[in-house]
């Protein structure tokens, strides 16, 4: 056999996972439906290391709308600030649930990142590297999948949903890739078998034998992606059951809001509890160059029933201690409102939360000036946050792999966690 | 009659400290008031005859503490309503006698900006100073919880519809403060417009949310005696947010215009058989902020987020004037309110530049 990819094997990573999705419709494995997906479930909980649950506010929160308000300053905006029960902590009055959970909080008021705009933001405070390095880093989720998540699991070990990363695992390979939900926390369509049982055992058995009898062929990563992610998804089918909300969400509803992203946070507290390592939920609408304020406070409604609802269930079944939140986005954004009411990009000094397992809640890091125009105090770049979370979350932030055969590392040379925020 | 066709610009009265957000001419006076995002409301008293140098702002009425959503004046011009994102309506005597001074640099702003490009070249510009009596005293209706985004004014200055970011409409009487009927809409106020025989309120109402499935936009017409939808149309305005309605003199016409950062379409509307009709060209490019009617009962004018102000005909939807250019590029300051004199002649225009613009039809 030819050491050689053959042409044809060069397959692209995304037409990969595309096609895996439509490949596995209908696959569906003889026990599906029965009990036994709890039962692994259960067991991979109790194998599970810390979690981590990322908030992701896609588009670029305001941190002068939410955590480092400026009342009274030209850049202060119509919000007005309320006091939490954290000293020198004032929230958004429109957070005033989220102020009422304060002391669970780590607010990092200091962030000073490098990549400005949406995909290089996105990819960078997924990474903590920048977009264009040639090295595919892995996505935070995809690390904390490899370090903290038990491939044996029938659950997937990062899965996502909404609007979130777009680096996938990089380096780390398919077996880390994530698992996408729609936008509500739905599973994809092919999650529903079209055959009857006995037929869909036979059809996956025949389907198991020709890929078998084509991997003594094809070696390329592509088809290994391919057979990885099929054999991932037909395990996912035993524990479908986990991703079922419906059960829950009448009780559930109130407190967390009847929104994408108030379903898209129970059902992270539940794949948590369930044994997943990390789980990301993406909350849209927060690039507002325009009508930056409608358009915050329309989001705080819903973040400020979803976000503490989450961290008190959690809190309630002795899941926060061993589960990091992080609320964050790629961007903050800037202090001076634009002539279209709007807030544009910004990077020099904004805000991100971390509140849960590993973090000593109640405490402000870091401060900007007056108008919040530059970091004051205790600047944290991208390689320190993450070097935080890795800490926090008992993995080796200079834990070194190999792109090919370049040594590379989980976070830039340099990063150090950042110890107050530390339990 | 003034000649609509012939507009003038007149003076431009400074107010840089932050954007002039509402405008209103006093009854038949020559007081006109404009309120800004800070919660200022100031008033000038404007000569009989157009020309000379603008003329400088008499009062301060202080109050709000946040933004200064609409003003309002009863006929006889003795009572001004004010609403504000802090939540309130206040109601100022407009014969109320200042109890202190203060002194005010009406362009600070621009001076401030100035002096930080001073090495660039930039020339600062000389302080135009201004001491204004300040009033302390008004009346507040705290009715809403929410940001006050809408205010109307019954043509009897007896009754007030107000609405805001909750979804709250609330009618009410001016020499009481007492409410008459409440009631709620799915989503924000964001328009609001009562009908000259009381009987209907046109409520635009959104929740801005771009991609999620929470997102929202309506147009119904209410009943307001029972406050239960008369004509629901939401269908006919699907997706779209208005941001400002009026009826005409007779009722006969409602004007809605398409607000947020969009097509600012106007549309006319029959309010009486609850149908959509013509949609007016040319539209206000980025959104539609204000529409008020001429006191003849067969104009009106409407503002945008494109700096420009348009006359328009209702009972042919055919453009008479137009008030200002676009000030060039993307996205350059809106005009936020618009208010017609008593006598027709003259209309000021809140520029979110920091000015209140005074135009004027010769006769």
């Amino acid at each position: 056999m030819s050491p050689l990819c053959r042409a044809g094997e060069h397959l692209s990573r995304r037409a990969f996972l595309k096609g895996a999705a439509v490949t596995g419709g209908g696959l569906v494995l003889p026990n599906w439906g029965g009990l036994a997906h709890a039962r692994s479930a259960a067991e991979a909980a109790t194998k599970a290391k810390k979690r981590c649950i990322l908030l992701w506010m896609n588009g670029g929160a305001s941190q002068i709308d939410t955590f480092d308000m400026k009342p009274g300053r030209p850049t202060g905006g119509p919000f007005r600030p309320i006091q939490t029960k954290v000293t020198g902590l004032q929230v958004c009055e429109y957070l005033p649930k989220v102020a009422a959970v304060a002391d669970k909080l780590a607010v990092i008021r200091s962030m000073k990142t490098h990549s400005p705009d949406h995909p290089d933001g996105i990819y960078h405070m997924h990474t903590c590297y920048k977009m264009s390095e040639r090295t595919p880093h892995p996505e935070l989720g995809a690390v904390i999948a490899k370090f903290n998540g038990d491939l044996g699991s029938d659950l997937p070990t990062f899965v996502r949903m909404g609007s979130c990363g777009n680096a996938g695992a990089g380096y780390l390979g398919p077996a880390h890739e994530p698992f996408s939900l729609g936008r509500e926390g739905k599973l994809g369509a092919f999650t529903s078998p079209y055959l009857a049982a006995d037929a869909e055992m036979k059809r996956a058995e025949l389907f198991r034998f020709v890929e078998g009898e084509f991997a003594a062929d094809h070696k390329a990563e592509p088809f290994d992606s391919h057979r990885t992610a099929k054999e991932r998804a037909w395990r996912l089918l035993r524990a479908k059951a986990v991703f079922d909300i419906s059960k829950e969400w009448p009780a559930a509803r109130e407190r967390y809001g009847d929104t994408d992203f108030g379903r898209g946070c129970l059902m992270a507290r539940k794949l948590v509890e369930a044994g997943v390592p990390f789980v990301e939920v993406g909350h849209e609408n927060y690039d507002s160059h325009a009508d930056n304020f409608v358009c915050h406070k329309a989001n705080m409604q819903h973040l400020d029933l979803a976000w503490p609802a989450l961290l008190t269930d959690l809190a309630d079944r002795g899941l926060l201690q061993d589960t990091l939140v992080v609320w964050m986005g790629e961007v903050g954004r800037t202090p001076q409102i634009n002539n279209r009411a709007g807030r544009d990009h910004y990077i020099r000094a904004w805000t991100i939360v971390l509140s849960g397992g590993g973090i000593r809640g109640g405490q402000v890091y870091g401060a900007t000036d007056a108008d919040g125009k530059d970091v004051r105090d205790n600047p944290v770049s991208e390689g320190d946050l993450f070097a935080t979370i890795y800490k926090a979350l008992g993995i080796n932030h200079r834990a070194k792999h190999l792109s090919g055969v370049r040594p590379v590392w989980l976070t830039p040379e340099g990063s150090q966690p950042i110890t107050e925020l530390l339990g | 009659m003034p000649d609509l066709t012939k507009p003038t610009l007149v003076w431009t009265l400074t107010w840089d400290a932050d954007w002039v957000t509402a405008v209103a001419f006093l009854g038949s006076s020559r007081r006109v008031a404009a309120g800004n995002n800070l919660g200022g409301v100031l008033v000038w008293d404007l000569p009989e005859k157009p020309g000379g140098d603008p003329p400088k702002p008499l009062l301060k009425l202080d109050g709000h503490t946040n933004c200064v959503s609409k003003l309002a004046c009863t006929p006889d011009g003795k009572t001004l309503l004010s609403s504000s994102y802090d939540h309130s309506v206040r109601l100022w005597d407009t014969a109320a006698r200042a109890t202190g001074e203060e002194k005010l640099v009406l362009n600070a702003t621009a001076i401030a900006d100035a002096e930080r490009r001073k090495s660039n070249g930039a020339k600062v510009p000389p302080p135009i100073p201004a001491t204004v009596g300040v009033v302390k005293t008004s009346q507040v209706f705290d009715g809403h919880k929410e940001w006050v985004t809408a205010l109307e004014l019954s043509r009897d200055g007896k009754t007030v519809l107000s609405g805001d970011d909750g979804g709250h409409v609330v009618l009410w009487d001016v020499a009481g403060k007492r409410v008459a009927k409440r009631w709620q809409v799915k989503g924000w106020v964001a328009a609001l417009a009562l009908s000259p025989d009381q009987k209907q309120a046109c409520v635009g109402e959104r929740v801005p949310l771009v991609f999620d499935s929470g997102r929202h936009a309506g147009l119904k017409l209410w009943n307001v005696a029972t406050g239960e939808v008369a004509f629901d149309l939401s269908a006919e305005f699907k997706g779209q947010h208005l941001g400002a309605a009026a009826y005409s003199p007779d009722g006969k016409v409602l004007v809605v215009g398409r607000g947020g950062e969009s097509e600012g379409t106007l549309t006319l509307v029959d309010p009486v058989a609850g149908k959509k009709g013509k949609a007016l060209a040319p539209i206000h490019q980025y959104g539609a902020t204000d529409l008020a009617f001429h006191p003849d009962g067969k104009h009106f004018a409407s503002a945008g987020r494109d700096t420009v102000v348009r006359v328009w005909e209702d009972a042919t939807g055919k453009l008479v004037s137009e008030l200002g250019k676009p000030r060039g590029g993307q996205f350059k300051d809106w005009v936020h309110a618009v208010s017609w004199s008593a006598d027709g002649a003259w209309l000021a225009a809140a520029d979110m530049a920091g000015a209140v613009q005074v135009w004027h039809f010769a006769g």
